[in-house]
């Protein structure tokens, strides 16, 4: 059986069965019955209780091993010390089991539990997931555990061994534009771990890029094999809890078992290609680049060109890009020269960065943008163009069609010169209602069309240098 | 030199031994294509004129001890010795030295001094969940105080090692800054790969080993030698 035969059954299940959902209808299973049935789930659903022959409209059953056709995915919160007796009575009726329910291997009087819980699904013939976690968000499967969520499927998937940060990055994620493939709250990963996750994502194709939120890897040499086993096919960006002492003591109360040290996390990066970040920030942005733009090791991103209004935010950004090992250094002469021919205003800077204010870019309603986006790609050819808008400067100063305008202009000389250059879009605000109104609406269109939209120049620019790492990585390597 | 031992790993294990002293572990090293310096050892003052037959002066004299951890410190290390009568008086003092009179002495390494160079330090270590891991770091004071060292886990490929090395603050050093010699990264690259490589030493003995140092290696415009070796077992 492939590695995507086998977890099938849990990203897309025919029968799902629920465990823990009472009579009244208002506990968490209860809730879980109710969300996947808005989100499109059309399989069998079955509820499991010791007494009630009916839970939410739904035929109830009495034991894992009763229903009428086998369990793809069991969603079970229920207290912890009668599961174990539940999973081993399955009789390999059951496919994947995930548990919610906590008081497990995270506290110290939960490690007993654990251990026979483990031993209760190996007995019982199904794979493990968690305990203490949440469930899984598996769009082409119509299973959520989120009340959010887009039933659109994506090509981020994402494994979390934190419930929480999971609907987190799904919440934040979905504002940013990530749409999913899946995403797997793994918990204390009994049986199943991120390293298992890993190898599905990697063999999947609705997946183009992977995300990580790891504390601990007791499997840690495994996860390293299958990473380089890989050799960076797909992208893979891990957040990593737990890096610092400070953070391990963090990790070691959470997760319940011994976090890997900094250094061993650096290394596995350097050599597998992957991306290590710091932030939940950091990694949506990592993500979102890896999901609109296609990296090229061929041509690895080196030279940037930043166009936009704000001299400030040029000179700022020059300063931080450089940091992070990513040119914006001067045009040739021969692309100056054509910029200068288009005769803008005094106060703009045509050198790159290109800092047109608000008056120049206010020129023939805004069109003027595409003919300097037009020089800057078609003659600068710089392996990345950062184009960056401070929404407030325009506010009361121009018609409202001019951002519209910028924005069309920047859309079509991105469709003009297809993989000239990688195009990032960053979108200011100063967090006014209606100006972040019109943010989203821009951002919306942008992501749709392959543009990654920034809040601010610094997050682009780690996204940025993680794009260039890659296909660094990736060109070293062939 | 002694006659390389095939495993001197399993023999200190048979030995109920937990590390390799500095000549078993200059035997693995050895056995792994490793530089090592010529070495002998002598049971006592009798045995150095035989000792001293083809190894070539200055040569430094230590200690073997079980009991001894830092040799330098217990008086059980000299270098720079020129005759077989320098050799003798050093040997002598050792034996009376405070620190050393009461211990086991398994005998003293007599070793050819190797020719100047850079000092690096290469290392390993078993992390309880990734297993083998390697590093490189500049010797002295880079190590010890500014902590530019570089980790790889095991098995590293060439690129890797090639990457190690570029990524310490003080590579720059290693290409001859300052008017000094460049270090042959061609031969540090080798015993990288040797010691972190597929079929090297750490790989190969992933069970056994839980730490690693090679401190110093002397690194020269041509070549790379172990000078001091250290293995812990566990």
């Amino acid at each position: 059986m492939t590695i995507t035969e086998e977890f099938t059954p849990l990203f897309a299940p025919k029968t799902v069965a629920v465990v823990g959902a009472s009579t009244k209808g208002n506990a968490l299973p209860n809730v879980f019955i109710r969300r996947i049935r808005e989100f499109g789930f059309t399989g069998d659903i079955y509820p499991i209780h010791p007494a009630a022959t009916e839970i939410d409209g739904l035929t109830a059953y009495k034991s894992l091993a009763d229903t009428p056709k086998p369990v793809d995915y069991a969603y079970i919160a229920v207290s912890g010390a009668q599961i174990p007796a539940m999973l081993s009575a399955a009789k390999g009726h059951v496919r994947f089991a995930q548990v919610v329910s906590s008081g497990f291997g995270e506290v110290e009087e939960g490690k007993n539990l654990q251990a026979e819980l483990a031993d209760a699904a190996r007995a019982g013939g199904m794979r493990l997931l968690g305990p203490n976690c949440l469930g899984i968000y598996t769009p082409r499967g119509h299973v959520t555990f989120t009340e959010i969520g887009p039933k659109e499927v994506g090509p981020v998937g994402i494994v979390s061994q934190s419930g929480g940060l999971g609907t987190d990055i799904i919440r934040r994620g979905l504002s940013r534009g990530l749409k999913f493939s899946g995403l797997v709250t793994v918990g204390n990963c009994a049986d199943v771990t991120p390293s298992d996750l890993l190898e599905f994502y990697i063999a999947d194709p609705q997946t183009k890029v992977i995300g990580l939120y790891i504390e601990t890897a007791k499997d840690g040499r495994r996860l390293f094999d299958i990473l380089r086993k890989a050799q960076a096919s797909k992208p893979v960006v891990i957040l990593k809890g737990g890096r610092t002492q400070q953070g391990l003591a963090a990790a070691a109360s959470h997760t319940g078992s011994l976090a890997g040290d900094d250094r061993v996390w650096v290394a596995l990066a350097r050599q597998t290609g992957c991306m290590l970040v710091d932030t939940l920030d950091n990694f949506i942005d990592t993500l979102l680049i890896f999901q609109t733009l296609t990296p090229r090791p061929q041509r690895a991103t080196k030279k940037v060109v930043l166009f936009g209004n704000g001299g400030g935010t040029s000179v700022l950004a020059t300063d931080y890009y450089s940091r992070l090992d990513i040119d914006v250094t001067p045009f040739d002469q021969h692309v100056i020269d054509a910029l200068a021919e288009l005769k803008l205003p005094p106060g703009t800077s045509i050198t790159n960065p290109v800092d047109c204010p608000v008056g120049t870019l206010q020129q023939d309603d805004g069109r003027v943008a595409e003919k300097i986006l037009d020089i800057i790609c078609g003659q600068g050819k710089p392996e990345a163009l950062v184009m960056h808008l401070n929404l407030s400067a325009f506010v009361g100063r121009t018609k409202p069609e001019v951002l519209d305008n910028l924005v069309a202009a920047a859309m079509r000389v991105q469709q003009k010169y297809p993989g000239q250059s990688h195009f990032i879009l960053v979108l200011r605000s100063d967090g006014e209602p209606s100006l972040e109104a019109r943010k989203r609406e821009f951002r919306d269109k942008a992501v749709a069309l392959g543009v990654p939209v920034y809040d601010e120049m610094a997050n682009a620019g780690h996204a940025v240098a993680a794009l260039a790492t890659f296909e660094r990585f990736k060109a070293a390597r062939g | 030199m002694n006659k390389p031992n095939d495993n001197p790993v399993a023999a200190a294990r048979s030995a109920g031994r937990n590390a390799l002293d500095e000549s078993a572990g200059k035997q693995l090293l050895s056995t792994y294509g490793i530089s090592v310096p010529q070495s002998r050892v002598a049971k006592g003052v009798a045995d150095v004129d035989a000792v001293m037959n083809g190894l070539k002066t200055p040569v430094v004299v230590k200690v073997m001890s079980p009991d001894i951890l830092h040799k330098s410190d217990a008086g059980g290390v000299k270098i720079n010795l020129r005759s077989a009568a320098e050799v003798k008086t050093a040997i002598e003092g050792m034996m009376n030295a405070p620190k050393i009179k009461g211990a086991r002495i398994d005998g003293f390494l007599v070793e050819e001094m190797a020719p100047a160079g850079h000092e690096l330090v290469i290392g390993g270590l078993r992390d309880p969940q990734f297993g083998p891991l390697v590093m490189v770091g500049l010797g002295g004071i880079f190590v010890e105080i500014l902590k530019d060292v570089s980790f790889r886990l095991c098995p590293i490929s060439r690129i890797d090692a090639e990457e190690m090395l570029a990524e310490l603050k003080g590579a720059a050093i290693l290409k001859g800054a300052r008017g000094t010699k460049p270090a042959s990264i061609e031969a540090i690259i080798d015993v990288l790969l040797k010691v972190g490589g597929d079929n090297g030493l750490l790989m190969q003995h992933a069970n056994d080993i839980s730490e690693a140092d090679i401190n110093p290696l002397i690194v020269s415009d041509t070549a790379a030698v172990a000078v001091d070796a250290r293995f812990i077992l566990g």
